[in-house]
């Protein structure tokens, strides 16, 4: 696959932080920008984060703050997951950098017209900045050629019965994205959920010798206990899955499907309604992700982060 | 064998009308009374089909009329699926037995109140008729054993993306049952969609040669040429799981969940939201069926469908 333009919206979040050393390694991938979002953690930390990780990848793109906070509910945050800092308390140096003043939205828009319709965003927390972008710049979904994000769930969710993360801490930017024309890609916990790393994966990894591969491990150490705790067999590649299907849809299961996210219910806010085969056939805006090679996409993740002397 | 006394609520419509054959062929089972509630058709219409159907079994038991509508929501009925009288197909003998004079919620108070033991409420409509004996005597809630019915699904729905029709049409009353504290089994499209009745089942009841027997397969017939334009490999007998599970509840694969009901929602009006990650840590409130063994429920409906032919019920 030739190389395209990419965006990272991201909430590091320790997925979010492996999503991003992955993608350093990932020729495909030409990173325009790496835009960051409140949702696991405060905006400015992880801003902060987004800084870490840039430094221990060694990568070179620039970064752009978002919205501090959902469109039009109060924020809620994943620290009791992500702990306080947002990387799960490792002990790794803070950059004194600068970031630029201009804000995600703007570098958004900016950055989709400059690649003529070829980028492509991959959305891996809340979607306030795609909201805000979309409400800003009308012609903002003719100028993106695809959104990937992780969120949602067809069935179930993580932090209501019925929804997930990502999309609950932002029902109205969700659902403005699905609405806006923009082909949408959901890599939801139906998919992410089954790409799980065992600790001994997870050991194997941070045995390859980089410090890079060390930080993918130790970035997880503290969720992973949690994910234990539920019965799962490791903790879950949320993000990093996300991103890879951006690069290679090969090892994945795919539906074009309705979807809508509830912006109004009193059990049922922030799920993602997918219409997989109801009698009232909603208009087929979102491609869905139900299932993975889980063996393959380890062996990728594996391969990837190898890459780092 | 003791038999679980039983009143059947439905909206006749074609999988009900199966469900009250299947369980007036049944002796695991004594059925008290009948009550029609509105859904598939208008309360008229399921009211008259439900007499058609107990003069054609010879079932002699009390019929009593439902509500005209839904506790709360708008009425809304299902022709596309059983057609302009609710139960469209074969010639049906005409009522040879008169309607109670009491509607269906006195009937059910009537009937609970005077049985020595609990009573098993079977539901294959909206659950209108029971919401409103629960709201109206709360103090019959320990005389009833446990309701099982058909409608919801805890992963997709039917009539919307989210939400399934017997549980669309009423989802207050729905609300009222899965907060009852009454043991419940849910048997929603989660099992329901994989109770198919393929052709050539219909064709083993047809062949059984009775009276019964042929106009279960007609109904039968009609009810998957609807669903084969939405591309079924047969009919999925929704209403007759939730009177198998009684029957023969080897045949069910189940889940204990706690479900609530949403009843409001751009999208999500009647969704049955089950608590599958235990988030909310409160005990399970409903026995939701999710599998079926296929064959074994084709076998119950032909051994007992044959039974018309051998015994005229009284």
């Amino acid at each position: 696959m030739k190389c395209f333009p990419v965006i990272i919206d991201c909430d590091p979040g320790v997925d979010d932080a492996a999503a991003l050393l992955l993608a350093k390694q990932m020729p495909e991938l030409d990173i325009r920008a790496v835009t960051t979002v409140a949702g696991n953690v405060g905006v400015d930390q992880t801003t902060v984060n987004a800084l870490r990780i840039r430094a221990a990848s060694g990568a070179a793109y620039p970064i752009f703050a978002g919205a501090d906070k959902p469109l039009f509910r109060e924020r809620i945050d994943a620290s009791a997951f992500h702990g306080e800092d947002g990387l799960g308390g490792v002990a790794y140096p803070v950059p004194k950098e600068e970031i630029p003043a201009e804000k995600a939205w703007d570098a958004i828009y900016r950055i989709a017209k400059e690649c003529n319709g070829e980028l492509v965003l991959i959305a891996i927390g809340p979607l306030t900045n795609i909201g805000i972008a979309l409400a800003k710049y009308k012609e903002l979904p003719q100028l993106v050629k695809k959104a990937v994000i992780m969120g949602g769930a067809a069935v179930g969710g993580n932090v209501t019965p019925c929804a997930e993360f990502n999309i609950y801490a932002d029902p109205h930017a969700a659902d403005m994205l699905f609405c806006s024309g923009i082909p949408v890609y959901m890599c939801g916990l139906d998919v992410t959920m089954k790409a799980f790393v065992t600790p001994e994966e997870l050991d194997e990894i941070g045995a390859l010798g980089s410090s890079q591969a060390k930080l993918f491990r130790e970035v997880f150490q503290m969720g992973q206990k949690k994910y234990l705790e539920w019965g799962m067999k490791g903790v879950a590649l949320h993000d990093p899955l996300a991103l890879y299907y951006a690069v290679d849809d090969s090892i994945f299961e795919t539906h074009h499907v309705g979807i809508r996210v509830e912006t109004k219910g009193a059990l049922t806010l922030g799920k993602t309604v997918t219409d997989l085969y109801s009698d009232k056939q909603m208009e087929h805006n979102a491609y869905i992700v139900m299932d993975v090679n889980r063996e393959v996409f380890l062996q990728k993740v594996m391969e990837l982060m190898k890459k780092y002397d | 064998m003791k038999k679980i006394p039983i009143i059947l609520d439905g909206d006749p419509g074609h999988d009900d009308a199966i469900a009250w054959v299947l369980a007036a062929a049944s002796p695991e089972l004594d059925i008290r009374a009948i009550t029609s509630s509105c859904g598939n058709q208008t309360i008229e219409k399921t009211t008259y089909n439900a007499q058609r159907i107990c003069t054609l079994l010879h079932l002699c038991v009390p019929v009593a009329k439902g509500r005209v509508r839904p506790l709360v929501s708008e009425p809304m009925n299902a022709p596309s699926v059983h057609g302009e009288s609710g139960l469209d197909g074969p010639i049906l003998p005409e009522p040879d037995f008169d309607l109670e004079e009491m509607d269906a919620v006195t009937l059910m108070e009537k009937i609970i109140r005077k049985s020595d033991e609990p009573i098993t409420i079977v539901s294959t409509g909206p659950l209108t008729n029971v919401a409103a004996l629960l709201l109206a005597h709360p103090e019959l809630k320990s005389k009833i054993a446990h309701i099982s019915f058909m409608g919801g699904g805890v992963q997709y729905g039917n009539w919307t993306p989210a939400a399934e029709f017997n549980i669309l049409v009423d989802p207050e009353a729905a609300d009222v049952v899965f907060r009852s504290g009454i043991p419940i089994t849910m048997a929603g499209l989660d099992v329901t969609e994989k109770a198919l009745i393929f052709p050539e089942d219909f064709e083993r009841i047809r062949t059984l040669d009775n009276p019964v027997a042929a106009i279960v397969a007609e109904w039968l017939e009609f009810f998957y040429l609807f669903h084969r334009n939405l591309g079924y490999k047969g009919a999925p007998l929704h209403d007759a799981v939730a009177v198998a599970v009684l029957v023969k509840p080897e045949l069910m694969e189940s889940q204990e969940l706690f479900v609530q009901v949403e009843t409001i929602g751009d999208f999500c009006k009647g969704a049955t939201v089950a608590d599958f990650r235990s988030i909310l840590k409160v005990s399970p409130n409903a026995k939701v069926l999710m599998g079926i063994d296929r064959q074994g429920f084709v076998d119950l409906l032909v051994e007992r469908i044959a039974k018309y032919g051998k015994e005229r019920r009284t």
